[in-house]
């Protein structure tokens, strides 16, 4: 069927403003012109105690676009002091007029003031402050207990998690430390070429291993993988609210569930960084023995001699160990804290991932330096 | 409402202030459950009524006030609830809040390998008891995933009885189910009180489960953050002392007739 364009014609009478409106108004139907009208008379009238009369006929077909109009146009006339009569209005339109009245829109919030939004994010920054030593410090309480033999912690949970933060890694942590090691030596066999001193590949690629790169890539690797595979459990669980049922029952969630989630990784990224030790030193021999024709034997020769201080494997070791612990209880923790909606829950779990890494470098360099001060680099 | 035998209280409410943060949310709430008794907390949505069942179960320390069980207080100086208080409730969750990563009898289990000193054995053959009792016998080994709504109710009300509770809080148990499964839970709930003896605190807005569940119930309202009214829900809606529970109960004052719309 096809449908006229809306049209308003505005006759101005002695003690009122008819409003005739015309053809079909309905959504898709363009109202510029009916928009013009309305700004061209309002532009023109002065505010005087006029009434303003609505007609239209109940033969043209009509939806909720004339129902704004409509209350649009009461606005603007009260705002101009005259008074909207809808009387002629077919009865249906008038029902749906009042019944919109009744359920006034809600105000628009305002934006907060710039005082206030420091207000919001220093009480934000206290509230942070408290929540994570509140933890920290429920964490400690509960390794206490579980060094005496006092805590709810599961062996086969931790046995179970141990599995799954460890020996389901392997293949991802072997993927990045064979090219890692393959990289660094491929980077600096084009430097040393230059002094002829290429079998150095084997030091360099052997001693960034065990000092650096292992540790490094294996806390990058548990961070993006159990870090936010906790922080996502635990966060999960906490909107199905079975950490509150956990607490229901007396059991406490940091002994149950953080405790054994941090052991794991503690236990784990040391023993992953050796792992990864030795695949990042396979992945510089592949380069040695491949590209640069040294014999197998050389090259393990090469890589003994830069390692015969032990420290500089243990030195790595050390700092996996903070690493691990630093990925645990921080995917922990943005689990325990997620809010009660999903679109928290995907915030946490980006965070984890991202305050992991970065305390995993501020963690690095702080190592690095207290080393290098206290005389074992 | 019900006359209270005060030598006969089980929880009583004393003065509860409720909130989050700073913002109240409810105050000066007192009332008594009487053993063996079923009160309803009701109201319309965001009037707090689960946040008064989680004061009562030890998830939200009042800001003032305090939770009697028999002679104990639920809430002392520290921050956190009274645990030989919380060891005689059970507390079903609206979604159940089955741990997923365990199985029906792992679930129950649980707390009874942590505080009892029963072997395992014995722990599984009560844990399957219990699931007999809400009937879910044979489903000692599926996962919370392989139920469906109203089997994970009723495994989480067999994981609520698992301690043998003197009193069950059960949050919206019948949010989300069917009319059948919601009716199977109310008689469940019945069945359970008359043959156990339990006392259940139940918050709903169903009007089908108040009237054939409750004892008493106490209506909770959003702009006076206050018990507004407290009775026989039959009596309540049969005499009522304030418009808002006559709409509540007999689902009246809804918009404007739209007839000829």
């Amino acid at each position: 069927m096809r449908l006229e364009p809306k049209s308003l014609r505005i006759s101005p009478a002695e003690k009122a403003v008819d409003f005739h409106l015309s053809g079909d108004w309905v959504l898709h139907l363009s109202s510029q012109n009916v928009v013009d009208a309305c700004r061209r008379f309002f532009a023109n009238q002065e505010s005087s105690n006029l009434v303003g009369k609505f007609y239209f006929s109940s033969s043209q077909k009509w939806d909720s676009s004339l129902l704004v109009f409509l209350l649009d146009m009461e606005t603007k006339l009260n705002a101009k002091d005259m008074r909207a009569d809808f009387s002629e209005l077919p009865e249906k339109i008038q029902n749906l007029i009042s019944f919109a009245k009744n359920r006034k829109a809600g105000q628009k919030p305002k934006l907060p003031s710039m005082s206030r939004q420091w207000d919001f994010w220093l009480f934000n920054l206290s509230n942070k402050f408290s929540q994570w030593s509140t933890f920290w410090g429920k964490w400690l309480l509960a390794l206490g207990n579980f060094l005496i033999g006092r805590s709810f912690m599961r062996l086969s949970d931790l046995l179970s998690i141990c599995r799954d933060c460890g020996a389901s890694a392997l293949p991802i942590v072997t993927l990045i430390a064979f090219l890692t090691g393959l990289t660094m030596a491929f980077v600096g066999s084009v430097q040393l070429e230059k002094f002829n001193a290429t079998i150095y590949v084997a030091d360099l690629v052997s001693l960034a291993m065990v000092r650096e790169m292992g540790a490094l890539m294996v806390a990058i690797v548990m961070a993006g993988r159990t870090g936010a595979s906790y922080a996502a459990e635990l966060g999960s669980m906490k909107i199905r609210e079975e950490i509150d049922s956990l607490r229901t029952f007396g059991i406490p969630a940091m002994e149950f569930l953080v405790l054994p989630r941090t052991l794991a990784l503690f236990i784990m990224t040391p023993i992953l960084t050796l792992y990864a030790d030795v695949i990042g030193i396979l992945g510089g021999l592949t380069v040695g023995t491949q590209v640069m024709d040294f014999s197998t034997l050389h090259y393990f020769e090469q890589t003994q001699s830069a390692l015969t201080n032990m420290w500089e494997v243990y030195s790595g070791l050390i700092k996996s160990l903070a690493f691990g612990l630093i990925i645990g209880l921080v995917g922990c923790y943005k689990g325990m804290f997620t809010g009660n909606n999903s679109a928290s829950l995907g915030k946490s779990v980006t965070s984890s991932v991202v305050v992991s890494i970065t305390l995993i470098v501020v963690c690095d360099a702080i190592f690095e330096i207290a080393f290098s001060y206290l005389g074992y680099r | 409402m019900n006359q209270i035998n005060e030598n006969s209280i089980i929880v009583e409410a004393n003065g509860l202030e409720l909130g989050y943060n700073k913002e109240v949310i409810l105050q000066n709430i007192s009332f008594q459950v009487n053993p063996g008794s079923c009160l309803v907390i009701m109201g319309t949505s965001g009037c707090g009524k689960s946040t008064l069942l989680k004061s009562m179960t030890g998830l939200l320390k009042p800001h003032r006030g305090n939770v009697k069980f028999r002679n104990g207080e639920l809430w002392g100086k520290a921050h956190l609830p009274n645990q030989d208080v919380l060891a005689n409730f059970g507390v079903l969750f609206q979604g159940g809040a089955l741990w997923s990563s365990m199985n029906l009898l792992e679930n129950i289990s649980l707390s009874l390998e942590a505080f009892s000193s029963m072997d395992k054995a014995e722990i599984e053959n009560l844990a399957s008891y219990k699931l007999s009792l809400v009937g879910l016998s044979g489903c000692e080994y599926l996962y919370p995933s392989e139920l469906s709504g109203g089997m994970q109710k009723r495994a989480g009300l067999a994981r609520a009885l698992s301690m043998d509770p003197s009193i069950l809080f059960l949050d919206e148990p019948s949010a989300g189910l069917d009319p059948i499964n919601s009716r199977q839970l109310d008689e469940l709930i019945i069945e359970l009180k008359e043959s156990l003896g339990l006392t259940f605190v139940v918050v709903t807005h169903e009007l089908d489960s108040i009237f054939s569940i409750a004892d008493d119930a106490i209506f909770l309202d959003a702009q006076a953050k206050s018990i507004l009214a407290q009775g026989n829900p039959i009596a309540l809606k049969s005499f009522p002392e304030h418009p808002e529970v006559r709409d509540f109960l007999t689902r009246s004052n809804g918009p404007p007739k739209m007839d000829n719309y």
